[in-house]
């Protein structure tokens, strides 16, 4: 018999990875308003959401620091110190954003208006150079489901899902059975080109070892080999001339190719470069084939901050609104360049870590200003913040709408409500709207 | 005992990813992502045990961590430390005006220092803060 104190909610988007995971069954104790139970998640979608139940590491209440210490202060008082900050600050850097809902980021994309600021989200300092090369040259992509259901060669570049997108093999490119691909892994071929023999690599049909840093090589000769030219030396990025050429072969002959790519192209060497090759050799193998790419985005909704930001300016991230218009020049109002010239003067982040994730040096000046965060969790950047804002966690403790890393934009649900007095982050950005309009007098 | 011309390269596992949701300022995250793993033949010359702490060392600063062995090896050559605040201390933080920084692929140096300490990941970033 069901326990009347659980309550099941099926069917419950995972906001975790970009794979956004639309099958978890989730068990809450109503009463207590806990997670108990997480079913078909993985190990890190598990421990999202029972990372949601009230611990030592969760914001409940907003906190001022004051001397040193964190005194906890009424939302009204948290808004109003945190918009004489934005307000006072003459280039304030708004950032974060991947890990909350469209809705959310919306409003982000006002109170930057607003402020005059800079609006950036996390896809700067990971998928931006795919960002800028599919601007440059397009991109050939389809959805997860085409390539579950077609894909008979699947090239993992640069990417270890193993790790990073723990489900991402079954649900849709390599275990997984598909309508041409009855035989689910018996019927595909996986390639991995990585530096190391990745846990992916050894899952791998053919493992292409490459030297860091020398992708953009290995890739423009992939696309010599395609035209018919002979390469006159032995080994390319580490890779034997025979190996390459192998690899070719099998890329030509399948019926249904995919290269899903990741930061192992973004952030080494010639960066954007980089993309703009994969992208123009999965052009030029529609010539034999029929080949598509899908970049392998690693927050949740970074691809919904993508479309909503591009969708309200007409640029995906790095966006400068100091002339009271939109701007767009990344390596300029992205992120760590603002933070590592020390062009800013205040920050507010939301749903993220910079702190953690940013380049020591980058990391240091952002100390040196106000600093402002929308945070669920404690982390190093909400610990050395002036304001924490407590959110509910979207997606587990409230709705909203994410892009999966193929652009699918997925309803989240609401599992369980938040504790303590966490207003969402669409609240939040919304009052931090209305107090800024009101001091600017609006 | 040190190893010089190594290439370092920083990457997602999924224990990082595991500790990072709602665990970042815990052990769990240092056990996690303050470590650098090494080509099981490349660790011999460093002449320690499994686990004793390390400093690596690139052009964009050191950080300490602890060794292990590589799980994805072989990668001769090759070092990796999970992506997060220890790892951020040394990648090189030049985008090449695109503005990802350079996380993967900077030459490194490791030395051996088995009286070093692991700081974890509040009190290493708090060096930042004070700096």
């Amino acid at each position: 018999m069901a326990d009347k104190n659980i309550r099941t909610v099926t069917d419950v988007i995972c906001p975790f990875c970009g794979t956004l995971c639309d099958d978890l069954e989730i068990d809450i104790d109503i009463k207590e308003q806990k997670v108990i139970e997480v079913r078909n998640g993985c190990q890190i979608g598990t421990r999202k959401f029972f990372s949601s139940n009230p611990s030592e590491h969760r914001y409940n209440k907003p906190l001022i620091k004051d001397n040193g210490a964190y005194k906890e202060v009424s939302w009204d008082e948290a808004i109003d110190k945190s918009a004489d900050i934005l307000v006072k600050a003459k280039r304030p850097l708004l950032y974060g954003f991947s890990s909350t809902e469209c809705e959310a980021q919306g409003q982000a994309v006002e109170l930057a208006e607003l402020l005059g600021g800079v609006l950036d989200n996390t896809a700067s300092v990971c998928h931006g150079p795919s960002l800028l090369a599919i601007q440059d040259v397009g991109a050939p992509t389809s959805t997860l489901g085409e390539y579950k259901n077609r894909a008979d060669l699947v090239v993992f570049w640069g990417s270890n899902p193993v790790h990073a997108h723990p489900r991402h093999l079954g649900r849709y490119s390599d275990f997984i059975r598909g309508y041409f691909r009855k035989d689910g892994t018996n019927d595909r071929f996986i390639v991995v080109v990585d530096p190391r023999n990745t846990n992916t690599a050894q899952l791998a049909d053919m493992h292409i070892q490459i030297n860091p840093n020398e992708d953009y090589e290995l890739l423009n000769a992939i696309r010599a080999i395609l035209r018919g030219v002979e390469l006159d030396i032995d080994e390319i990025s580490g890779v034997p001339k025979n190996k390459i050429i192998e690899l070719v072969n099998a890329l030509k002959s399948c019926n249904f190719g995919v290269i899903f790519f990741g930061m192992g192209l973004t952030q080494t060497l010639s960066h954007h470069r980089n993309i703009d090759a994969a992208i123009c050799l999965t052009r030029e193998l529609n010539d034999h084939t029929k080949f598509l790419l899908t970049p392998m985005r690693g927050h949740y909704n970074v691809a919904g901050a993508n479309q909503v930001f591009t969708w309200q300016t007409g640029y995906s991230y790095s966006i400068d609104f100091s002339k009271g218009y939109p701007r767009y020049n990344p390596g300029e109002f992205s992120s760590v360049d603002l933070l590592m010239k020390d062009e800013m003067d205040a920050c507010l982040i939301v749903a993220s870590d910079p702190a953690s994730n940013f380049p020591a040096a980058a990391v240091k000046n952002m100390f040196k200003h106000p600093l402002i965060t929308i945070e669920p969790h404690h982390t190093p950047t909400s610990v050395n913040s002036d304001i924490i804002l407590p959110p509910a966690i979207a997606g587990i403790e409230c709705e909203g709408t994410a892009y999966r890393m193929d652009s699918v934009p997925l309803r989240l649900r609401k599992v369980k409500e938040a504790p303590g007095k966490c207003l969402t982050d669409k609240e939040i950005l919304e009052r931090l709207v209305e107090a800024v309009r009101s001091k600017k007098g609006e | 005992m040190s190893i010089n011309n190594l290439i370092l390269i920083t990457c997602r596992t999924i224990n990082q990813g595991v500790a990072l949701e709602g665990g970042k300022n815990t052990k769990e995250n240092v056990r996690a992502a303050g470590i650098c793993a090494f080509d099981k033949e490349d660790f011999k010359k460093l002449d320690c045990l499994v686990g004793t702490p390390v400093k690596v060392i690139t052009d964009h600063g050191e950080v300490v961590v602890y060794s292990t062995i590589s799980e994805e090896g072989p990668h001769p050559g090759i070092i990796f430390i999970p992506m997060g605040p220890w790892a951020n201390q040394v990648v090189n933080p030049d985008s090449q005006a695109c503005g990802t920084p350079t996380y993967k692929g900077m030459k490194a140096r490791v030395e051996a220092i088995p009286s070093g300490k692991v700081l974890d990941a509040v009190n290493l970033i708090k060096l930042l803060r004070e700096a």
